[in-house]
This record gives C-alpha cells, structure tokens and sequence, in this order.
C-alpha cells in the first residue's frame, strides 16, 4: 500500500491536547549523561544495531509510530518545557513545531517501505545478466547533535529519517534547553527501542566525548563555529557529516511590491520564536525610494501583532539564556544606526523588543554575526543591483527572501545568488513545504534533510552485481596474454564511432549520439558474442 | 622518466582567483556551453591515445588493452552519457505536492556548488581524474585538478593536454608534492574530491573542515574474496581472482585483497590457482609489455618485496621479481595466517594470499570484524550464504561471482563506507556530488486570508482553527496494521 502525499495529512480525530493539564506528569530535571556512560551506550546502539533487527520494515514503522505518538501524547509536557525554556508561548510551541514535526515522523512511516525497496540500475546491454541493483542499506550508528531554537522539528524529524533507513541513533539536544531535553531523555524509553534510540544529554564534555568516536553518519544542526569543530572531530574518524547551519539571510524588496503585505510577512518571521530561527530574515535590503514607507508598514504589523506591546504579549518569546541576551544586546549598543521603534530590554526575563534600525552600514555591528535575534536591520539600496552585490559579497545565505510581485525581479535576483533556498513573497514557509530539500550551501551549511531527504542521508547506497559462471566464454577477451584481435574487440566496444568535428567548432549530427552509440555497443556486442562461440555449460 | 613540472604558488593562487571570477561571470552556466567543454573531453581522450598510452611507460607500464579497457574508454562512454543526460541532470523539478501547498510552485533548482578541487592518485590517473572533472563540468563548477606527482608521466601529459582542449579559465592542472597540495586545502573550495588513502583522507577532511567544505572521500582497504567452495567453480574462480589480482599489478582501489576459503578446500583451490596461472601465462608477467604492468615506483616497489619477504604464508605460483623494472610476478600464498604481513595494510601490488578458515561462517565473521571494505566479492551460488552476507556485513559494494567487473556499470553508484570513505560517484552521482539543491517556492499574495492564523497575537479561535489544521495523528486500525 502506497499513500501520496496528500493522504500523509493529518487527520482531526483524537485532537492533541493544547491546554496544558493542571496535574502534568513533571518535567525531570536535567542530567547530563555521565561521560564515562558514553561508550557503553555506543557500544550498546552497535550490538543492537548488529542483531538486525532494524532491517524489518514492520519495525521501522512501529518505532515510527511509536515516536509520533510520543509527541503526541506529550505535547502539552512539550509546550510546557519550551515555555520555561524559550519562554515561548504554548500556541507558539503548536504553530511552529506540532504539525511540521508530526509530518515529517508520518512521511516517513508510510513510505520506508517505499523508500528501502533495491532500485534496479537502468538497463544496459552489457550488464544486465548481471542483474546490477544498488541496495538501500543503514549507515549503522548515526548521531544527531541539535540546537535550542527548533528541538522537535530539527531533532525528531531528521531522527524519524534515521529510523527509517533501519539506523541506530543517538540524539546529543541542547543544554541550554534543559526542560525540553530531559522530557525527551525521559520519554524515549517509555516509547522506542531503549538499545537502539537513545538520548545523550550534556554540554561541551559530554559532546566532545561523542565525536571521539566513529560515526557512520553525524547530522549537526547549529552555528558554524561549532561546526568547524564537529567537522576537525570527525575528519579524525572519517565521519561523514552533514551540517545544517545559519548565517544572515537576507530579504530583498522590490520597490513596488505590495508593502503592507511584505511587511506583514516579513516581520513575522523576524518575530517568530523572538528572531531565533536560522531561516530567519536576518536584515532587509530595502530601495531608498520607500524607505520610509517600508518602515511605516513595518511599525504597524508590530502594532496590530501586539496591541499592548511585546514585553505584555503572551505571544512572543525570550532569549534562551544570559550569555544570548548580553550578545544581540551588544550588537544593539554598538550599531551605528538608528533605532527607529523598539529596543526595550530586560535582562531578568531575557526580554529583546522586537526592534528596527534604519541607517545600517554592510561594516556595522549588526551586519557582523547573524543575529538571532528579533532586530531588523534595515540597509537602504539604490537598486537591486546593489542588493544583489551586497549579498554576493557575504557568505552564502540559508534562506533568501524576495518580496516582488514582478517576475523579471524575482528571476534577477534568483539567478544572480547563491542560497539553500530562495523564496518569493513570505518568510519561513519553505520548510514545511513537502519534498523540498532543507538545506544550505557554502557556510550554511551541506546536506539536506525533511521527508525522503533525511532517510536518505542515513542512508548508504550499496550496489550489487551478480556474475552468473556461465557468462565465463563472452569474457575471453578480457584475459592477458592480450593481443591484437582481444585489443580491436574492446576498442569497439569502448569507443563507439563519434560525429566528426566542423570547421565552424560545432559537431556534425551531434544529437544523434545517443541512439547512435546504442546502435554501436548492438552492433559489437552482437559481433564478441558471435567469435566468442559462447559455451552455455559449466567449465 | 620526464620531469614533473610542479606549478607555484603565485600560479595555485591565479588559478584559483581566475576560476572564482569564471564562475561569479557565469561562464559555466549554460548548458550548452558545459556540453562542449564535455565533448572537447571526448576529443582529447580519443586524439591522443597513443600518446597516454606512451606517457605510463615510464612508471606503471601499463598494457595498451588496460589503458583502453581501464582508462579511456570508460570515461569516453560516460562523457557521452553525460551529455546526453545532462538536459535531464539539470532541470529543476516541480515537487508534487499535498493539495495545500501546490499553489507556492515548489521547485526544486540544480545549481552548481561553486569552484570545487579534484585530487586524484597515480593508480588510474586518467579515470579517476576525468572521473570528477566530467561530474563538475556536467554540474557547472569550476575545477581545479591537483594530479599525482607519483606518476609523473601521465601528470605531464594531461598538464600539457587539458590546457589545448578545455577552458581555462574554468580548468587547470596543478602538479606538485606535499607543499603544493597544503597550499590548496588552505584555500575555501566549495567541494573537494580526493581519491586515495586513509592518511591523507583524513588530512583532506580536517582541511575542509576550516572552511565548512563538504567532500567525497573515495579511500581503500582490503578487499576480500570469499570462496563457498561447495557451490561454485573453483576453476573459473582462481581465473577470475588472479585475473582480478595482476590488472595494474594489483594496484587497484578495488582488486581482490585476499582470499577467505574453508580449509578443506584449499588444496583443490591452489590446484586450480595453477592452472589458471598457466592460462593467463603469469610466468610473462615479468617480461611481457603488452600484457602485464609494473609497480608505479621503487618505494612501492621496496614496500612489496618487504612484504614478501615478511610473509609465513607459502609460495605457490609467482614469487620471481626483477628489481629494474619494478616488476613482481603475481605471487599465490597459501596457509596465510592472521598477523601475518599481508593482512596488515592494504596490499596494492600483484600479492594474493590466501587465508584458510573453519567454513563460510567463520568467514564471515572474520569479515564483519575488520574495517569496512571498498568491496566485498563473494563467490557463492548459495541463495543463504548471499543473504547472509548481505544482511550480516557492510562494505562500500557487494558483488558475487566476479571482480572488477561491477567498476565498468555506468549506472551503479561507487561509494566506500566508514574507513573506506563516503559520497558516490558515476554519473549522476557525480553530477549529484558538485551540485547543490536549492528549494524555491513563491507564495501567492492571494493565500493572506489562509495563513491568518499564523500572526500573533492568538485568540481561542486562533488555536481552535490551528487544532484542526495542524493536530492530530490518526491511529491506523488494527486491520490495517496487521496488513502493514
């Protein structure tokens, strides 16, 4: 049974909880795995990895459906540890990670059969008696190392990914989520395989003895300074690692868009989760023709978002710890712009206003880090000319953001950047767009996950080629001692005919060569097998 | 022996700031454009075979037949393919998707990674140079290709061919030792390929790490051959394995490293060893130049005849080597115990010894406890000891019945895995390895009135709407899981 994708949408029955229970299960603190533990569960995962029983597709998808339902039944312990976490709001903590993160552990439940199925390799005239087919194989043992600012979606989707290619897999989450990491540390046992799926709690020292040992494949999700790191571990053990990282992404404005529109978009996704999303739009790239009404727009959203301001909404978030606050308050104090509407802070709460700054330089203290934070820079520009030059002249964003109703524009922008995605009109959105590759490019990162992406970056292609003994007579000629005859049959073979090149530099009948170099290897093929005299029983 | 020329530094610089501005121009983008450099690959290859023929006498000697079957015509073939895919390759795919979503036109872009470096060894240094460069050029990158100074011929040749054929502003050759290549894995490339061993993969892999660089490491390791004895022919075998063995005189990523074989059959295995000796006329192998090749350089030359000389296993055909022309007869072994200098490294010379064990379990055992290899050959006619052997081991490759043969499908994947490397190469997979993926959607102004509920702040009947919209699993039924 097979299910498109529009059947892989979730259903109303059964509604997940949204309100947080009065008698909640607690949430345990949190404990770092002690060090010396680390290598027992590793060795445990490769054990249990080695029994096999994760090459059966029913238990796959009964770990799958375990994991959704881990989610599911917990959701309100989930809103209730990122609220003390992230200060997030629990409609928030359900907005931005409940259905993306449901979505992607169902995608993979109903397809791993689909996805793990042998693939035949295309057929080929001089191979296919060898029925070569590549097999879908796990990795073995893979790790997963996320962050704070997403840890259902950017942990359990990827690590849903993991479990259907048939991997053991450790989750090492975020410290400076203690709530949220505990809850999960907590949870797992009571739903997944114990020797299989486990979580690793801790910090730098617990991390650090993770990537001394060999993994058979490490997704790291985070910033690109710790990258560096994983990475220089890994080269180490010859680890192949995908990163899935950050840095500034930028919005490009088209003077003629439809300004309430972009401005409402845009702002949201410099709001959601208080900026600290690595999609984020990190600055604007705005004309200045409608600076000024850019702005404006920008100001009203803000409004219309929070009637009595963001620090006494109940929908904005915080900062996820001191040492964050004090840095996007630093860059803040040290701008060279003007602060046109918020800048409120308080360093108790780890409260950041939504802010704007006008007047922002490419050397200036905002432009230096990406932000992560909820300040917009707002850098003016002639034209898009010097959009796009300003944004060639810095690392390769994650995202790119164009908000243009006008194709020319779009087009322009697109193709004259390099980004891990480019999106028209709306911020944060192509995440959970079905079958697009979640990725970066250069410092944002390499590999991809979400739906059939994450399986197969756990996944190792393994081909196979079965050379039946009765073929032994056709493969004559490919024996030394070689001579002249053996020679000529492979230089056929080998190098079909080729359109002669014209004066002109072109090629004659150059788009013929396709069925022309079927109709030589026929043609060969025919004639080795005709000297060959192939015997069609055994030596 | 012609003298390698290696490039300097101000030339490693210039080529590298001279392939950056090739690429922001957009030089490469066209297809069209890509499809010629593509073809002028072709064209090289086919005008001057003579000529790389020539350029291995110095060191490898390799056999005009091996040079032809190995070297150039697997590559014309898949320059051809490339270019006639390459349409297919490139264009960006509408994604299909769930009803909610189809008006964003999600897209996924094929898009080149950048300026990517190609490091390639001295073993096949036409194929697994041209390789990758034909996978970068399909994909639109810039490509430096930094070639073995261990065989210097044919990295003089190329060094003088590329530059008459392909672009260069998009394609140089940099020839050099270690100070050449350290100078290279300092600078930000947007992928690396690097074909060779463990050591340096490792020095390669920490070097990308400072610029975030993603590879593909295409290592080694030791091979091995599993013989079932109870199901198959040991005379086709032996022919195959030592055939397999003394191509390049054994100086393959992928020959047969060693031989399991249940002890019970050893004997009858080295018989027919003997014979398929004789047929393959291995007594040549010292003297013959159109049949046979020699070891690249007097350093693998020394370091094979040590192993030789370290070995408890016992002779049973070969042995015989002459020192002037780096050549060694390809030498059978017999009674090769573990700790024995053969089964320390991977062997990479025309040595084969083989390792008598218990039975095909025990075999498999023995497998599953060293490093992954590239490949893993099993010649077997038993559907169990398959299955076991694929459910039971991991390696790179698995392929019964034959060696090498699997390196000329043009449609399968080439891949190591955990020691001996990571990322696939062939074709797409090339292709796949130099371009990036890049997500695009555009979202219709028109969607405002659905994406309402996303924007703060959230009433009830925000979260109402968004229970429905975005909650809840649906259990499967008992029926149906059972069916599942």
């Amino acid at each position: 049974m097979t299910l498109d994708s529009n059947k892989v949408r979730l259903v109303m029955s059964d509604p997940v909880q949204l309100q947080s229970e009065p008698e909640a299960v607690k949430i345990p603190p949190f404990i770092s795995t002690p060090v010396d533990h680390i290598p027992v569960i590793r060795a445990t995962l490769k054990n249990a990895f080695k029994t096999g029983r994760t090459k059966s597709i029913q238990f796959r998808r009964q770990q799958l459906l375990s994991l959704a339902y881990l989610i599911k039944d917990n959701f309100h312990l989930f809103q209730q540890a990122l609220a003390s976490d992230l200060g997030r709001s629990h409609h928030e903590t359900t907005i931005l990670e409940l259905g993306s993160t449901l979505t992607e552990v169902m995608t993979a439940y109903h397809n791993v059969a689909k996805w793990s199925k042998p693939e035949k390799a295309r057929w080929s005239l001089n191979y296919f008696a060898m029925n070569p087919t590549i097999r879908k194989e796990p990795k073995g043992v893979v790790l997963i190392i996320s962050p704070f600012n997403y840890p259902l979606w950017v942990s359990l989707g990827p690590f849903a990914g993991a479990i259907a290619a048939g991997n053991a897999c450790t989750l090492k989450p975020s410290e400076l989520t203690p709530a949220f990491s505990a809850l999960l540390a907590e949870l797992f046992p009571k739903y997944l395989d114990p020797d299989l799926y486990t979580v690793i709690n801790g910090a730098i020292p617990e991390a650090t003895k993770l990537l001394e040992f060999q993994w058979d494949h490490i997704l790291f999700t985070g910033g690109s300074r710790i990258a560096s790191i994983v990475l220089t571990a890994a080269a180490k053990t010859l680890s192949p690692v995908s990163t899935e990282l950050g840095g500034k992404s930028p919005a490009v404005i088209d003077p003629n868009c439809d300004l309430k529109l972009t401005a409402r978009r845009l702002v949201w996704g410099k709001v959601a989760n208080a900026g600290q999303t690595c999609i984020a739009p990190d600055y604007a790239l705005v004309p200045k023709s409608i600076v000024d009404q850019f702005v404006q727009a920008c100001k009203d959203v803000l409004s219309d978002f929070y009637p009595e301001g963001a620090e006494s909404s109940d929908s904005f978030a915080r900062i996820v710890s001191p040492s964050h606050f004090n840095r996007i308050k630093g860059l803040l104090d040290r701008t060279e712009g003007e602060i046109v509407y918020g800048g409120g802070m308080n360093s108790q709460t780890k409260f950041i206003e939504p802010t704007i700054v006008t007047g922002v330089k490419g050397n200036d203290s905002l432009m230096g880090e990406e932000i992560f934070g909820p300040i917009l820079p707002v850098i003016e520009v002639e034209n898009v000319d010097e959009a796009i030059d300003f944004i060639n002249a810095r690392d390769h964003p994650l995202s790119l953001y164009v908000f243009s109703s006008n194709r020319a524009f779009k087009d322009k922008v697109a193709e004259n950047t390099q980004s891990g995605a480019v999106v028209m009109n709306d911020t944060l959105t192509h995440c959970v767009a079905e079958g697009l590759p979640f990725g970066g490019i250069g410092p944002s990162g390499s590999g991809y996950h979400t739906g059939k992406y994450s399986f197969d970056m756990f996944t190792h292609l393994r081909s196979t080629l079965d050379n039946p003994t009765f073929l032994e007579r056709l493969l004559w000629a490919r024996y030394p001692p070689y001579n002249e005859q053996k020679a000529k049959s492979f230089m056929l073979l080998t190098l079909p005919s080729m359109p002669a090149r014209t004066a002109a530099g072109g090629y004659a009948g150059s788009k013929r060569w396709g069925p022309l170099l079927i109709a030589s290897v026929v043609a060969v093929s025919s004639f080795v097998l005709l000297i060959g005299r192939p015997r069609l029983v055994r030596a | 022996m012609p003298e390698l020329k290696y490039n300097s530094a101000a030339e490693i610089d210039d080529a590298y700031e001279t392939l950056q501005a090739t690429f922001r121009a957009g030089t490469t983008r066209p297809l069209s454009w890509r499809k010629h450099q593509l073809n002028q690959v072709v064209l090289l290859l086919r005008e001057n075979l003579d000529a790389i023929v020539q350029s291995f006498a110095g060191d490898l000697g390799k056999p005009r037949v091996e040079v032809i079957t190995g070297e150039v015509g697997p590559i014309v073939r898949r320059t051809i393919q490339s270019v006639a895919l390459l349409d297919e390759w490139a264009s960006d795919e509408r994604v299909a998707a769930p009803d909610w979503q189809q008006s964003w036109s999600p897209t996924v872009l094929k898009r080149p990674k950048g300026v990517v470096l190609v490091i390639s060894p001295w073993n096949f240094p036409v194929f697994l140079t041209f390789q990758p460069l034909i996978g970068a050029i399909a994909a639109g990158c810039p490509a430096v290709l930094k070639l073995s100074e261990i065989g210097p011929g044919v990295s003089t040749l190329l060094a003088d061919l590329l530059p008459k054929y392909l672009d260069r502003s998009a394609y140089r050759v940099i020839n050099g030792g270690v100070p050449e290549v350290t100078h290279l894995l300092r600078l930000k490339w947007d992928h690396i390929t690097y074909t060779g061993n463990g050591t340096v993969g490792r020095i390669v892999a920490k070097a990308a790490a400072e610029h975030l660089t993603p590879i593909t490491l295409e290592l080694g390791g030791k091979s091995p051959v599993l013989i079932d004895p109870n199901t198959t022919n040991l005379k086709i075998v032996a022919k195959r394995v030592l055939w397999g063995k003394s191509r390049n005189a054994g100086q393959i990523c992928v020959a047969p490293d060693y031989v399991l074989i249940p002890r019970a059959a050893q004997d009858a295995f080295v018989e027919a060893i003997k014979e398929a000796a004789a047929e393959l006329r291995l007594d040549d192998a010292l003297a013959s130049t159109d049949s046979y090749g020699s070891i690249v350089s007097e350093g693998h030359y020394r370091r094979l005849r040590n192993l030789m000389t370290t070995s408890s296993g016992t002779i049973v055909v070969g042995g015989n080597t002459n020192e002037e022309r780096r050549r060694i007869a390809p030498t059978v072994y017999r009674d090769v115990k573990e700790g024995d200098s053969l089964l320390e490294g991977e062997i990479f010379g025309p040595l084969l010894p083989i390792v008598p064990v218990d039975d095909v379990r025990q075999a498999i055992e023995y497998i599953d406890a060293h490093p992954r290899p590239l490949v893993l050959y099993a010649f077997t006619e038993d559907p169990e000891v398959k299955q076991a052997l694929r459910d039971e081991t991991r390696s790179g490759g698995l392929h019964f019945n034959d060696v090498l043969s699997q390196a000329g499908v043009d449609q399968l994947p080439f891949a190591g895995v955990g020691e001996s490397g990571y990322g696939n190469l062939t074709l797409k997979y090339t292709y796949d390895e130099f371009t990036y993926l890049r997500g695009s959607v555009d979202i219709p102004l028109t969607l405002e009135p659905n994406l309402s509920t996303r924007y703060p702040p959230y009433t009830p009947a925000v979260i109402e709407a968004l229970a429905i919209k975005s909650g809840a699993v649906q259990a499967p039924t008992a029926a149906a899981t059972a069916s599942a």
